[in-house]
């Protein structure tokens, strides 16, 4: 709905009576005066992504590190005043309790939606950890972890034998608690279920897929194309996530291909800081997928956000192109209608991975997805607008912090009545750590994508 | 202080205390940006006994204290001196238990205010103040200031929802104050606690009212042509003899921001003030009355309006007012919030002395306010790094509560005195008022060491100069 629909939905006028010019501001400053412009809903940009904050403090309850220690220095607020006293030279980028305040944030950009004066919290954080990484350097842990993900003949060996072991079963077993036993919970919690009354899926051959290779135009004429962005930890743990994919999005009127050369988003490296290597990665998967198809598809939020915001990393033409393209599966599935399913009898909760709902402002699309399957007792997450604690290799880095945070996570889920058999969503990073937090807890509720469960809703279709 | 630490550590584990100085940076303001210093040390207590504990320790040392909440508040209140040690309460934040037959909520100081009402809701009960800052800030910073909010026109303020209280006092000894049923002897020892500013101890924990949920409610939204028009209005509501749930009003500096941030409620941006007009009771009062409110907005000039039709318009209604001074951001980075009360009659004469006075030093005043309670909030927007645009901002604002005041008005409404306000005191307070403000404040606080430096001007009390008050 526009601005304009709303100011005037439901008004009666009762009388003129307007004693005075209603401008009356007339000797304001400019910035009062481009505000009357109410067609467009987007502020001025200021030169600086902060500047607008005026310290209302509106912004504490949406922060899921603040709300796990009630500590202003591990809130929004009080990070702003960090990366405000940081680039006005305030505070030196050696300063360790800066730094410690600023990496302990998830990067989840909760207190964006939530800020009236619209601070632009995340662009500020990227600029901060920029500057950080560059004086500091990265911490040995995070150089490793990065370092894995920017080579994929390191990351796919690694993540392929880890499915090969979860294939025996033994995560599942030793999964639990202590840093050991939560690790194994995140891989045994990438493990495919089924609720379809007929499993075809499984053991069945990979359905035929058209390459990019193959001549141009594509095979149905008429039908867009999807080109399916891989990614990393989706395209060896979860595997079953990206046929899901095909298939919901073949049955919604898509023509899904495939593109070799695509490599890790980047998006791990942005939020760490490490811009130098998220640029080289953005710019080879620029290169191996811009002008393949109508669309590029995720199915991963974290990787979707940095795909679409391409264009500002790159800062070219060709990346904001490409940028432009990108679409969450649930957009192009959503956009479909999608086709009515068959049913399944089933209670599910939703929760909405934070770079789904705050850094793409997807919100509607996977719940309507989800709603076109019969049966299905769909509910929202109490508190669905919160991090999880997973944020990229966060949970890696700061594995207390991200506990706690999970803490909160998981005692919505445990608390929610009636008992789900399913929590939902779109991100690998949410499943796997919701998946382990429940296992850790005791707690009996797997976690599914959703594009798996409207894929077992079209295997129960008559 | 160094040698403290150890000891406020020993009380409540290292991880909550915070001495770094880039930690002490993110508690120097609250939601006030013009009042900045950072304190000494934070100490993070996170049970009661804690609390006690470290106030002890604290008195033992001989050293000032402020405590806090979210650090939503907006006068300064809870900030503390470079020699000060702050005590941040956000951690004991449970709603420890609700009654629905006797209509009380029993709750530490860090709980937060919209928790409660959450909390209350399956009962169909309400924790009835509602500050606009009440998704973030704590009922132990309301009971210091004695926190208002739209719907304390009908209800009353957070002194009228306290019935008990448990308090540290400046010594680290514990009193009882009130009874749960609301219904206690002797002195009305609650009332005098509530609105303290923190300078008579920590409420540990406190007991509340909760309403019954009304089994009706009308919001409408009408908009003028001129502030005078709407005040006019305001004036005739009120003088109607019907008491709305709220009545509040925004100008259109205010409704524009508004109107450009995510939480647009659908003003409509070419009206020179909008009222929110809540009725709320049964079912025929609320129409009765709306009928009657419809026709005197009319009456004085209302171009359009509007009623919700369903709780999600209402409640979109709401959240525009509410967030409207976090919005302010959108004009520029900084944000002076005032807050006076006049008398309703004068309304119209003080806003038109407020607009007055803005233009005279070329400032951006908006107003989004109480108006049914004559609680107004003139906010200047301005960018604190401009020494001179900050001298006008402070002549300004002192100008305007010499305005209020002459007006037969007061120096604040709810949001306190805190050190914003302090040096206004003697606007309306006299030398022997204010000598026994202090008398009061010894019988909890002979020493002076709970939030020194607020509320009673220097010269009133005890010389207080461990580091220098701003």
């Amino acid at each position: 709905m526009t601005g304009e629909e709303r100011s005037n939905s439901g008004r009666t006028a009762v009388g003129s009576g307007a004693s005075e010019p209603a401008d009356s501001h007339d000797r304001f400053p400019t910035a009062v005066r481009q505000l009357s412009d109410r067609s467009s809903t987007a502020v001025p940009p200021l030169p600086d992504p902060l500047a607008p904050c005026v310290h209302c403090g509106f912004c504490l309850p949406a922060c899921p590190t603040y709300l796990a220690t009630g500590d202003e220095s591990d809130s929004p607020r009080g990070r702003i005043v960090l990366m405000r006293a940081l680039a006005l030279g305030e505070l030196p980028p050696t300063d360790d309790a800066l730094a410690e305040h600023l990496d302990a944030c998830l990067g989840c950009r909760g207190c964006e939606p939530v800020c009236p004066s619209g601070v632009q919290y995340g662009r500020g954080l990227e600029i901060a950890r920029a500057r950080l990484a560059e004086v500091r350097g990265l911490t040995p842990l995070a150089r490793i972890v990065l370092g894995v993900f920017r080579r994929a003949w390191l990351w796919r060996p690694a993540f392929t034998a880890a499915r090969w072991l979860r294939g025996t079963g033994l995560f599942g077993v030793v999964a639990g608690e202590g840093r050991m036993g939560f690790a194994a919970g995140m891989v045994a919690a990438t493990t495919r279920h089924c609720e379809a009354r007929s499993d075809e899926a499984i053991g069945s051959p990979r359905h035929p897929i058209a390459s990019s290779a193959a001549p141009w135009p594509p095979r149905n004429a008429g039908r867009p194309t999807v080109l399916l962005f891989r990614g990393c930890v989706m395209d060896t743990l979860f595997t079953h996530v990206h046929d899901a994919t095909r298939r919901t999005l073949e049955i919604n009127g898509y023509d899904v291909v495939e593109a070799d050369g695509q490599v890790c988003c980047g998006a791990l490296h942005d939020h760490a800081g490490d811009v130098a290597a998220a640029k080289a990665l953005a710019e080879r998967n620029v290169r191996a997928l811009a002008d393949r198809a109508d669309y590029v598809v995720v199915d991963s939020a974290g990787c979707g956000a940095l795909l679409k915001d391409y264009g500002h990393l790159l800062g070219t033409e060709a990346a904001a192109a490409f940028g432009a393209k990108v679409r969450d599966v649930s957009e192009l599935l959503a956009a479909a209608g999608p086709v009515p399913p068959g049913p399944l009898d089933l209670d599910v909760v939703y929760d909405a991975p934070c770079h789904l709902q705050h850094a793409q402002g997807v919100h509607a699309e996977p719940l309507r997805v989800l709603s076109a399957i019969p049966g299905l007792r769909l509910r929202m997450l109490p508190g669905s607008d919160k991090c999880c604690g997973s944020a990229g290799i966060y949970s890696l880095l700061k594995p207390d912090m991200a506990r706690a945070v999970l803490d909160m996570k998981i005692a919505e889920i445990a608390a929610a009545l009636p008992r789900p058999a399913y929590v939902t969503t779109g991100n690998p990073g949410c499943l796997m750590q919701i998946g382990a937090g429940l296992r850790a807890a005791g707690v009996p509720i797997h976690v599914v994508h959703p594009v798996e469960l409207l894929d077992w809703a079209y295997l129960n279709s008559e | 202080m160094q040698s403290l630490l150890p000891h406020l550590e020993r009380i409540t584990g290292p991880r909550w205390v915070r001495h770094r100085r880039a930690e002490l940076a993110t508690y120097a303001m609250d939601g006030l940006p013009t009042r900045e210093s950072p304190p000494a040390a934070v100490v993070m207590p996170g049970t009661r006994e804690e609390v006690i504990a470290i106030v002890r320790e604290l008195h033992r040392a001989g050293v000032p204290w402020v405590a806090r909440g979210a650090g939503t508040g907006l006068s300064g209140g809870a900030v503390a001196d470079p020699a000060a040690v702050m005590i941040t309460l956000t951690r004991l934040n449970r709603i420890l238990s609700i009654d629905p037959a006797r209509r009380r909520a029993v709750v530490e100081p860090g709980a937060v205010n919209a928790r409660l009402s959450e909390a209350a809701l399956p009962f169909g009960l309400a924790y009835a103040p509602d500050p606009s800052s009440q998704a973030a800030c704590t009922l132990g910073g309301n009971v210091a200031e004695n926190a208002g909010g739209p719907h304390c026109l009908k209800y009353g303020v957070t002194a009228n929802h306290i019935t008990e209280l448990e308090v540290v006092l400046p010594d680290g000894s514990t009193a009882r104050l009130g009874s749960r049923g609301g219904e206690a002897w002797g002195p009305d020892l609650v009332g005098l606690f509530v609105g303290s500013e923190g300078m008579f101890g920590i409420a540990v924990e406190i007991t509340t009212r909760l309403v019954p949920l009304p089994r009706a409610v009308r919001t409408s939204l009408a908009d003028f042509g001129s502030i005078r028009a709407a005040s006019e209005a305001v004036s005739a509501i009120i003088a109607s003899g019907i008491v709305p749930a709220a009545l509040e009003m925004m100008d259109q500096v205010c409704v524009r921001a508004v109107e450009a941030s995510i939480y647009a409620a659908g003003y409509p941006t070419d009206a020179a003030a909008v009222l929110l007009v809540e009725l709320d009771g049964s079912e025929e009062a609320v129409v009765g009355d709306g009928a009657v409110v419809d026709n005197l907005l009319a009456q004085h000039g209302a171009r359009s309006i509007t009623s919700a039709s369903s709780p999600a318009e209402r409640a979109r209604l709401w959240q525009g007012r509410k967030k409207a001074f976090g919005a302010m951001g959108r004009l520029a980075p900084d944000l002076a919030v005032q807050d006076a009360v006049v008398p309703r009659s004068a309304l119209p004469a003080v806003l038109d002395a407020v607009g007055a006075i803005g233009r005279r030093h070329e400032l951006v005043v908006s107003n989004v306010f109480h108006a049914g309670d004559g609680n107004l909030h003139p906010n200047i927007s301005f960018d604190r790094r401009d020494a001179q645009l900050a001298a006008r901002v402070h002549q300004a604002s002192g100008e305007i509560m010499e305005a209020c005041v002459a007006a037969g008005g007061s120096i604040t409404g709810e949001h306190g005195v805190g050190s914003d306000k302090r040096d206004y005191m003697p606007l309306i307070f006299d030398a022997a008022t204010l000598d026994a403000m202090c008398a009061v404040r010894r019988v909890f606080d002979p020493l002076e060491r709970a939030n020194p430096g607020k509320v009673l001007p220097i010269h009133a009390c005890r010389e207080w100069r461990a580091g220098g008050v701003a």
